[in-house]
């Protein structure tokens, strides 16, 4: 056996058998139960990027002055925003992190579906070689595909609309509000095509899979919701006409929500405005873009 | 402004690509999940039958190693994404584009019959195999359950007009071969991939739902059960009144064939998987632990205990008082049943995971890497191997 083996698929391989065997022998709760721990293991991570992410969303405003101040000097704006970055213990990169440590137990859960349910006789025949010398590992086996209405073993539509529209809700929770419309138009694009990526490849793989890409979706839904709320799933503000608008919109929720009691996104500030007053707040003199009383007030505060 | 737009830009297809790339490097470095075959050999008149590892039926002429071939088999579906079609019994990492098989072709009469898993039962005319001289069920067959295909994994048995064998579905099927019709079937709890055993009027086979089932042949009505810890996937080997088969609870057993009582058992550190072989009255075992165990048919102790350093899951050969067997990583040992003495007779370098076949005193060997390899027994001579690409 390699490392990758050793350190990695046999485990996964044997502690999935022996949860199956005490979760009545279903390999579905087994895949749930797994994700729920493998989660909880990178809780402290996950933790720290969504909390990276709420960072990045109050760091808006303070973004947008660097790239007024900057605006000529492209270098200068990056280092200053580098700088902020780093001052604030934000991470630009923590999703991708995070996703990219996952990436070993999908491809070892991959691996351990395939084996323990007798996909191939082949992949029953190479089992024998991972298994731990635990009785109860040997007299379960093979595991029994069943799960609901699903064959684990094979794909499922449900299971992979699921997978696209739980990945999907879960991002779009956690976006950071753009005020370049080019950087919205990539997190937008992003919004979309990892789930719809990962829909379809979970109605080419074994529907194994997607229970546990599923499961982590909804665990990393719950835990965004503890920490942002609803964040990006909250009816977004209209943009406004213009860049200059848009860009004192953003500040301005900022501002609002350091004093509110509310612990969402800039959008649900200017949303609880809104209701409060029981106005469109687009509408108000106040949000109108006025440069000199706007820099005055922001004075003052 | 715009540095940053395409570093997001950069972003999104770097994550893209490294998702699709880790998933098909994940997918395709994993090792046992496209179904291939290990069929073994069967020689009927100087001319030896195999399943190919490409889906055909080969007819190697052992006189002058000329190959014949059958068309491939029919695939049930095709392969979707990266090649992966579980469904279709296929798997992920190569892209299915035969029907494996696992099962060692039979003759009976004048016909070459081979199991596919695509669920299906050929039968060949034994002087011209290009094309099945039927097919069960037919090819436009629509199962009644409408259900996905039923791989057959095991082998077949002929015997007194009759096919017998289990598929995936849990059943044992009976057929005619005169009239291509089933006669019964006999569903279990689980899979069956173990190759059903004949002994008189009786039909033993195991199955996934841990048992071993005594049926009669005739209409398929369960004389007894025997229910074991574990998944049943070897085929029993029927000597003395007694039923021999490992389990995937570790231990070998022996069964008595009249009443399907326990006589005794002998656990190993892994699965029997392989069928055993018996030479005076004592059993040859190869275990996927890399041992080959070597016990006394009646009482079942341990008399001798070798170490292959490699599992072994193909069928051994016994070749005048030799037992031959063969490791998963293809190294060849033959064993003197009298002084039982082990010895390496040859290193193929090759997978080897079907049975082996014995005629004349050569061992034919069908490896993974679609060769048919060749070796003397007597003196180890490793002749050169037969391809099997059509």
């Amino acid at each position: 056996m390699n490392i990758w083996e050793l350190i990695i698929q046999q485990p996964v391989i044997n502690i999935l058998i022996v949860m199956s065997h005490y979760l009545a022998n279903n390999f579905g709760l087994a895949i749930i139960a797994l994700t729920v721990i493998v989660n909880l293991a990178l809780l402290p991570l996950t933790m720290s990027q969504i909390r990276s992410s709420k960072k990045m969303q109050d760091l808006q405003p303070k973004l947008v002055d660097l790239q007024k101040k900057y605006a000529k000097d492209k270098q200068k704006l990056a280092q200053e925003q580098m700088k902020l970055y780093k001052e604030s213990g934000v991470r630009p990169a923590g999703c991708a992190l995070t996703m990219i440590i996952q990436m070993p137990v999908w491809i070892a859960l991959y691996q351990a579906i395939m084996l323990a349910l007798a996909v191939a006789p082949e992949g029953l025949l190479n089992l024998s070689k991972y298994l731990y010398p635990w009785q109860v590992v040997y007299s379960v086996l093979p595991l029994n595909p069943d799960f609901l209405i699903m064959n684990l073993a094979q794909p499922n539509l449900i299971l992979a609309l699921l997978v696209g529209v739980t990945m999907w809700l879960q991002q779009k929770m956690s976006m950071t509000p753009q005020a370049d419309p080019r950087q919205a138009q990539q997190a937008n694009m992003m919004l979309w095509m990892m789930p719809i990526l990962f829909a379809y490849m979970a109605l080419n793989f074994t529907s194994g899979l997607s229970l546990y890409w599923v499961t982590s979706s909804v665990f990393r839904i719950i835990l965004q919701y503890r920490v942002t709320g609803w964040g990006g799933l909250r009816k977004q503000a209209p943009t406004p006409a213009s860049e200059s608008d848009k860009k004192y919109l953003k500040f301005e929720a900022a501002q609002e929500k350091k004093s509110s009691k509310d612990a969402g996104a800039d959008i649900v500030d200017a949303d609880s405005i809104s209701s409060r007053k029981g106005t469109r707040i687009f509408k108000t003199d106040k949000y109108k873009f006025q440069p000199d009383k706007d820099r005055e007030r922001h004075r003052k505060k | 402004m715009k540095s940053k737009g395409k570093w997001y830009c950069g972003r999104v297809v770097f994550l893209l690509a490294l998702v699709i790339a880790v998933a098909l490097v994940g997918v395709g470095c994993v090792s046992g999940l496209t179904p291939i075959g290990w069929s073994g050999g069967i020689v009927s008149n100087s001319i030896l039958y195999v399943g190919s590892n490409e889906g055909r039926l080969v007819a190697v002429n052992l006189a002058d190693e000329s190959l014949k071939t059958s068309d491939p088999l029919k695939l049930a579906s095709q392969p979707g994404l990266f090649g992966c079609a579980p469904s279709a019994g296929g798997g992920c990492g190569a892209g299915i584009s035969r029907v494996a098989i696992y099962g060692t072709p039979v003759v009976a009469g004048d016909l070459v019959y081979i199991a596919g898993y695509n669920g299906k039962i050929y039968a060949y005319d034994k002087n011209d195999i290009s094309q099945p001289r039927w097919v069960y069920p037919p090819e436009d067959y629509l199962r009644d359950d409408k259900k996905d295909i039923v791989p057959i994994v095991g082998g077949i048995v002929a015997a007194q007009g009759r096919l017998y064998f289990g598929g995936s579905d849990g059943k044992v099927y009976a057929l005619d071969t005169n009239t291509h019709k089933e006669l019964w079937k006999f569903p279990t709890d689980d899979k069956i991939w173990s190759t059903p055993a004949i002994d008189g009027d009786t039909l033993y086979v195991g199955s996934f739902d841990k048992k071993l089932y005594a049926l009669n042949a005739a209409d398929g009505k369960k004389k007894w059960e025997f229910v074991t810890e574990g998944a049943i996937i070897s085929t029993p080997l029927v000597y003395n009144n007694t039923i021999y088969f490992g389990s995937f609870d570790r231990n070998l057993y022996a069964v008595n064939a009249c009443d399907g009582k326990l006589k005794w058992k002998f656990m190993g550190k892994n699965w029997f998987w392989a069928e055993p072989v018996v030479f005076n009255d004592t059993i040859y075992a190869g275990c996927l632990d890399g041992n080959v165990y070597v016990l006394k048919a009646d009482s079942g102790q341990e008399v001798k205990i070798f170490d292959l350093k490699s599992p072994v899951s193909s069928q051994p050969v016994i070749v005048d008082s030799s037992v031959i067997f063969a490791t998963r990583k293809g190294v060849i040992y033959s064993i003197a049943t009298g002084s039982q003495d082990i010895k390496q007779v040859a290193d193929l370098k090759a997978d080897v995971d079907g049975p082996l076949t014995a005629y004349e005193g050569i061992v034919y060997i069908h490896t993974q890497q679609l060769e048919l390899q060749r070796i003397n027994a007597a003196n180890g001579t490793l002749y050169s191997p037969v391809s099997l690409k059509s």
